[in-house]
């Protein structure tokens, strides 16, 4: 019932070595946990079915499937904002980071305070909450828009600030609900590789869920394909490109040999 | 002029473009376009500050002036044992503003007008604001609750103020509840409106902190709805004077506002300064739409939409 998480890994350009990143964790740290997990809405659709995946520390896991698959209803789910009907999931909410797929900032509130927005939440005292801001805003690359209002932000600028705000809080895992999908391409491109810089910077553990399957191979450690819904997984593949990756990794050809297999599994789970 | 080879689609009889295309990338199955020639068009320059004031006020003055001509014929026309009806401008400045006696009536009935009008508000906003709280809060409270505020609302005002002189009485209480009454629906609508239009993940993000729903209303629904809450507070602001007229004209007992002095005025055949009043009344309740309306402004033009400036 749960091997089918594993149940097809490329064997994919064999002479290189496995991710660096998932080698030197020791394979008993669970970051997040998902056991047969099914869910059924009160309507009676039925959005996951049987879905099982585990997250080592410091992996980064994404997520690609069709539109409506319940990859979205995974990362719900999972932190707690819905219920799930059955399965288990083990998952440290108390440091959980979570982005959505618009930067969904308070527009009344100038980047500082919103980065300082989730800490305000949890109570951290006023001092605090203003040097950790600052820190984030500066880690994203937004020094000097401290006292900007979103209104005034490109696109790509506001996710930065969305990223800044839960960075504050040192998530040890991060999920990621399609973050970059309404970004043009070179923005994209660019946030990919800012993400990678705070991943191994700060080490978090990532489950990141989104269309493009070149940006789920290039951020990824393990690229996980869901089946049209209900969702559940279909094929798992291990990236074997190692940390840290620059933006040549997107031309070279095992990167597109590899792109290319994920989505003619993709393809398959659209058709099936 | 013929194409090259390795179309041969585009080497069929008729219509090669003129000078023949680069490639063989073009086909003569596109219909042939019809070229004209465009210069480019230099832009007008920015009008400068006199001009923009120009143009924003010259239009509303002519209308007006349009109106005061109209407002002459009409006065012409009419038979002079019924001239009394449309005093004359100069009549205006005789009788009622050029005299001090009149003007400081004008005042003090403007501000017990305009008192009026506030405190009817200072009972309308909290209960409506109050009642869409709740409505928000819970569903079953908005089924219960919301047909009966459009019922309320439905109610003719001025057939019931006879009702209300009977139960309360000609002070002042009856006359503050008349303008609540008046301005209350709009509140309950908008602000209700704009907190069910918060982002649903903004309120998922304040969740996932544990976030109590009152931090929720507090930080998130209600500031996300404060310009909806500001269109509502300006269709009440600009009933609320209006609202305030109505009901001194019921109420003529002590000394009333502007309504009062327009039922007195009429009595005593003084119709200069009805108009007077008139004029007075509609100013004030201009000028408590204007403030409203520049209230809001001022509080969310930085961050909503609909503030103005640059994005």
């Amino acid at each position: 019932m749960n091997t089918h998480e594993h149940e097809h890994s490329t064997a994919h350009s064999p002479g290189q070595a496995v991710a660096a990143l998932s080698a030197s964790v020791p394979p008993s740290e669970l970051a997040l946990g998902f056991s047969d997990v099914s869910m059924r809405f009160p309507d009676g659709t039925e959005a996951l079915s049987g879905v099982s995946l585990s997250l080592l520390r410091g992996e980064f896991v994404s997520i690609v499937g069709p539109s409506g698959c319940g990859k979205s209803t995974l990362l719900k789910i999972a932190s707690g904002l819905y219920p799930h009907t059955s399965g288990e999931i083990r998952v440290d909410r108390e440091h959980l980071g979570y982005t959505f797929q618009d930067a969904t900032l308070l527009p009344w509130r100038k980047v500082r305070g919103n980065v300082e927005l989730l800490m305000e939440l949890r109570g951290y005292p006023a001092a605090e909450r203003r040097r950790v801001a600052l820190e984030q805003i500066s880690l994203v690359g937004l020094d000097g828009f401290a006292d900007h209002y979103p209104k005034r932000l490109s696109g790509g600028m506001r996710m930065r600030v969305s990223l800044a705000r839960s960075l504050a809080l040192n998530p040890s895992v991060f999920m990621f609900d399609e973050p970059f999908g309404a970004l043009d391409e070179i923005t994209r491109e660019r946030l990919n590789d800012e993400l990678l810089a705070l991943y191994l910077r700060k080490g978090f553990t990532g489950l990141f869920i989104t269309h493009s399957i070149p940006e789920a191979v290039y951020l990824s450690s393990r690229v996980v394909v869901m089946s049209r819904r209900p969702g559940r997984i279909l094929e798992t593949f291990e990236v074997p490109f190692g940390y840290p990756r620059g933006p040549e990794l997107r031309y070279r050809a095992d990167f597109a040999a590899l792109c290319g297999e994920i989505s003619v599994s993709l393809r398959r789970a659209i058709e099936e | 002029m013929t194409d090259t080879a390795n179309t041969p689609a585009a080497a069929a009889p008729g219509t090669p473009p003129p000078g023949g295309p680069a490639d063989g990338g073009a086909t003569t199955t596109a219909p042939r376009a019809r070229l004209s020639t465009h210069a480019p068009v230099p832009f007008a320059p920015p009008p400068g500050l006199g001009a923009n004031l120009v143009t924003l006020l010259v239009p509303p003055i002519i209308v007006f002036a349009l109106l005061l001509v109209g407002y002459a014929m009409a006065r012409a026309n009419l038979e002079p044992h019924r001239q009394f009806l449309m005093p004359a401008g100069h009549a205006l400045w005789s009788e009622a503003f050029s005299r001090p006696e009149v003007r400081r009536e004008l005042f003090d009935r403007a501000l017990i007008t305009l008192g009026l009008a506030m405190a009817g508000l200072a009972v309308s906003i909290p209960i409506g604001i109050g009642l869409a709280v709740v409505m928000f809060r819970a569903m079953v409270l908005e089924r219960a609750l919301f047909p009966n505020i459009v019922a309320l609302q439905s109610i003719p005002t001025l057939a019931i103020i006879p009702l209300i002189q009977t139960a309360l009485g000609f002070g002042t209480l009856p006359k503050i509840l008349i303008v609540a009454k008046f301005t209350l629906f709009a509140i309950p609508i908008t602000l209700l409106l704009g907190l069910k239009s918060t982002d649903r993940d903004v309120i998922n993000l304040f969740r996932l902190q544990g976030a109590h729903w009152r931090t929720i209303l507090l930080k998130a629904c209600f500031p996300s709805a404060a310009p909806a809450l500001f269109a509502g507070l300006r269709i009440a602001a600009s009933l609320a004077v209006l609202s305030a007229i109505v009901s001194e004209l019921f109420f003529l007992a002590g000394r009333g506002g502007l309504g009062q002095m327009i039922i007195n005025s009429k009595i005593d055949f003084k119709y200069e300064q009805m108009y007077a009043a008139l004029i007075i009344a509609t100013l004030m309740s201009v000028c408590v739409y204007v403030a409203f309306t520049w209230l809001g402004h001022r509080l969310f033009s930085d961050w909503h939409e609909s503030g103005g400036k640059e994005t």
